[in-house]
């Protein structure tokens, strides 16, 4: 049963993905159940261990959905991400985590289209991958 | 004393009741440690669900509450507000969104039960981790500066003043009423600025409220919303305002004749000077740079000359502080130089002039008292506008060009009723409801527009100008005795400056960035600055007088004398002992709201600048950084519940 399960963590952000994510539900487009949500006030809060316990806690990836470049409500949150999770997955890729299961993405508030699809294609690349045996690392 | 979580699942109607099995989500999470109740109901937002909520808190005694129901976006400042009012404060209370993120994206029902299932434990492992956080509210200056003294600096100022608020109203130039005060007539109902402009100028310039710096810049700003403590460089004068009455006898016996940028090169004006004949306030101003006694030759005529002693040639620049509580920047905008575009033949050949020159060639108080004369003096008997210029280098329309260009055709046909005027355009911008009516009436007055492809050329032959353009694939030309350019609108050349001292964005294209373009378009990304005009992209006057309403309107409602100031809660805070100093979060700060204690050798956060974003947070090595309201830990219990 674990195995189908393939949780996404989705962190988004309060400004833009959130709401975006709100459009898709607005615009009744379907993603799969296995993408989950939690809110932070901007992408620049993902700490990269924030990432890490996702993987603890069982989830196979990792979507992490800020603004678009320039359009952060907090100025620059967005670009301090984009170098910290560059980091990261190089990080992950040394102790043997495929990179792709972290995704660093931009969705704006009215790209209800968007996370939809950014949605479904992280499911289908984590399910190509299959589940993350943490163990095994 | 043990917690008591109640949970509460919304089934909106049909809208999550149909999609989720509430039931289920109630019965399952009932048992979880901690939840005192767990129940649904039909519609949480209504007055009966908010009434069903505050006596559930109170019957119940909850410690927390967990609400599952529509995005937080909705209805989450009222559910707080409830669980206010019901004695529990409000960040004790999570909401998680069971219905755009899970019931109206999630056909299936079992599978969207069990997301929400998920998403209901996670918020009740994070509720229980989450931290009341009380109020922070500062006290407040109400004064208000006001940055540029066009049509929409002093459409804020007087709003402002009418309230009873005291101005600083700063303006760079000697005189207020920016580009507006320079033309003569303006669209869409052709009324004489000076006009228009004066009874308000008079007012700014009489009112006891207002203090009106002009010939001064901004140097510096420190604090917040709420309090900021500005510098201003109060350039020296060398004529005493006090003194001088504006006689202007000092004007004629100064031996130095320069040209005029305010009659954009067209006229001579002395070393003092007034930037235009009725620019208020009325009293001249000595250019340093050009004056022969403060470079130091022998000459004193303008002190001789006046009656009043007013000449004070020890005059110095002045630094005055003033504490604020919020800024308006309206510091206008200026015409894209069209040399940078050498086919048009703009500062090689006479009579080719920017629309801004023609508008001080039409100005009663500009440098032919009015009429439009050509260089040799004669009056032009064939005009070509040619419009559209700068745009493809800027990158944008201004949206403006083509309506000033109609009206100077207008004004051109009443004043010489024989002149022919060709119009070059490739698309034309007429967006207003009056627009189209002034153009049509242009065409009715026999001014000819022909499309062309933008590629018009401007040479000499003889003593007339030759524009050539490409209009239906076929190349033609056309003589005329004047060429206008209608150039794109930028902003203003101090924008970049002010921009880097307040440590604001600018957008691509180089104007002040609103905080929100649809919503907030008066605001910036800084609490408490505010943009107006055409600063923050080209305007006309009507939509510029707008905008400087508005962004008074904001402060007047928000920024009360004798009431505080609310704080955001949710902000970042530093564990003293936990902190290395190591200045990450400093550097990392959008806002500049993190400075190092120099005693303590750690960093602190000012409370009235920290928007709470949380990206110091997320960066900090030592984990001394906390973002209330969005901790590690609360974080990583929401992780719990959703990754399973
Ligand atoms: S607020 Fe969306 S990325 Fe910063």
């Amino acid at each position: 049963m674990k195995d189908d399960k393939l949780t996404i963590v989705s962190f988004l952000c309060n400004w833009c993905s959130y709401e975006g994510a709100d459009k898709a539900g607005n615009a009744r487009l379907n993603y799969p159940a296995n993408v989950r949500v939690v809110r932070v006030m901007c992408s620049g809060r993902v700490d990269p261990e924030f990432v890490i316990q996702a993987f603890k806690e069982g989830a196979s990836g990792v979507l992490i959905l800020g603004c678009h470049p320039g359009d952060c409500h907090y100025k620059k949150g967005n670009y301090k991400t984009l170098r910290r999770i560059y980091l990261l997955k190089r990080t992950l890729e040394g102790f043997g985590i495929e990179p792709e299961r972290v995704r660093l993405d931009w969705v704006a508030a009215g790209e209800g289209e968007r996370f939809a699809k950014v949605a479904n294609e992280m499911v289908k690349t984590i399910e190509k991958l299959g589940p993350l045996e943490l163990s095994e690392v | 004393m043990a917690e008591r979580i109640g949970v509460y699942v919304c089934k909106c109607g049909p809208n999550i009741g149909d999609k989720i099995d509430v039931d289920v989500i109630v019965n399952d999470v009932n048992s979880i440690k901690n939840v005192a109740t767990a129940k649904s109901h039909n519609l949480l937002c209504s007055e009966d669900g908010i009434k069903f909520l505050k006596s559930e808190i109170e019957k119940e005694k909850l410690s927390r509450v967990v609400i599952a129901a529509c995005t937080p976006k909705m209805y989450e400042q009222k559910f707080m507000k409830a669980c206010e009012e019901a004695g529990l404060n409000p960040y004790l209370m999570q909401m998680t969104n069971i219905r755009e993120q899970c019931a109206w994206v999630t056909p299936d029902k079992t599978a969207a039960t069990e997301k929400a299932r998920s998403f209901v434990i996670a918020a009740i492992n994070r509720v229980l981790l989450q931290e009341p956080i009380e109020k922070k509210e500062i006290d407040i200056q109400p004064d208000v500066l006001v940055v540029g003294g066009g049509v929409a600096g002093m459409e804020a100022t007087l709003t402002l003043a009418q309230k009873g608020r005291k101005v600083y109203l700063v303006d760079k130039s000697p005189c207020i009423g920016g580009l507006g005060a320079r033309f003569e007539e303006v669209y869409q109902t052709m009324e004489c600025a000076p006009c228009m402009l004066a009874p308000e100028m008079q007012d700014i310039l009489q009112k006891e409220n207002i203090e009106t710096l002009t010939h001064s810049e901004i140097e510096d700003v420190v604090g917040s919303y709420g309090n900021f403590s500005v510098k201003i460089r109060k350039k020296a004068r060398y004529v005493s305002e006090e003194a001088c009455i504006g006689c202007g006898a000092c004007f004629e016996p100064c031996p130095v004749e320069i040209s005029n940028e305010f009659d954009e090169g067209l006229s001579k004006r002395k070393a003092i000077y007034l930037p235009f004949a009725g620019a208020l306030p009325n009293v001249p101003v000595i250019d340093k740079d050009n004056c022969k006694k403060l470079k130091g030759e022998e000459c004193n005529a303008c002190e001789q000359a006046c009656p009043f002693g007013a000449i004070n040639f020890g005059d110095e620049d002045k630094i005055i502080e003033k504490q604020v509580g919020a800024i308006i920047l309206a510091t206008g905008s200026m015409l894209f130089d069209p040399k940078s575009i050498p086919t048009l033949g703009y500062g090689k050949f006479d009579n080719v002039l920017t629309g801004l020159q023609l508008e001080r060639l039409n100005a009663s108080n500009g440098p032919t008292s009015g009429k439009i004369l050509l260089k040799n003096g004669k009056e032009p008997k064939s005009i070509a506008f040619i419009y559209c210029v700068g745009r493809k280098e800027k990158g944008y329309c201004s949206g403006v060009c083509c309506m000033y260009s109609v009206k100077l055709a207008h004004l051109l046909r009443d004043k010489l009723p024989d002149v022919k005027i060709y119009n070059f355009y490739t698309d034309l911008c007429l967006p207003k409801k009056e627009h189209q009516r002034l153009y049509n009436e242009a065409v009715d007055k026999g001014a000819k527009f022909i499309r062309s492809d933008g590629t018009e050329n401007v040479t000499r032959v003889g003593k007339n100008l030759v524009v050539q353009y490409k209009t239906d694939s076929t190349k033609k030309k056309v003589s005329v005795d004047m060429v206008v350019l209608a150039s794109a609108v930028e902003p203003d050349e101090s924008t970049e400056k002010i921009a880097k001292l307040l440590d604001i964005p600018l957008d691509e294209q180089g104007f002040f960035s609103e905080e929100h373009v649809l919503m907030k378009p008066f605001g910036t990304p800084l609490e408490g600055v505010f943009i107006a005009g055409s600063c923050q992209g080209p305007k006309d006057i009507a939509d510029a007088v707008a905008q400087g309403g508005a962004a008074a309107g904001r402060i007047l409602s928000k920024l009360i004398p004798g009431e505080k100031l609310e704080l955001e809660p949710k902000v970042a805070e530093i564990d003293e002992d936990l902190c290395s100093g190591c200045s990450t979060c400093i550097t990392l700060c959008p806002y500049s709201a993190t400075h190092r204690d120099e005693e303590k050798k750690i960093a602190v956060v000012d409370d009235a600048l920290c928007r709470g974003c949380g990206t110091c947070v997320a960066a900090c090595p030592t984990g001394a950084a906390r973002a209330k309201h969005f901790t590690k830990e609360q974080i990583f219990a929401e992780i719990k519940g959703v990754a399973k």
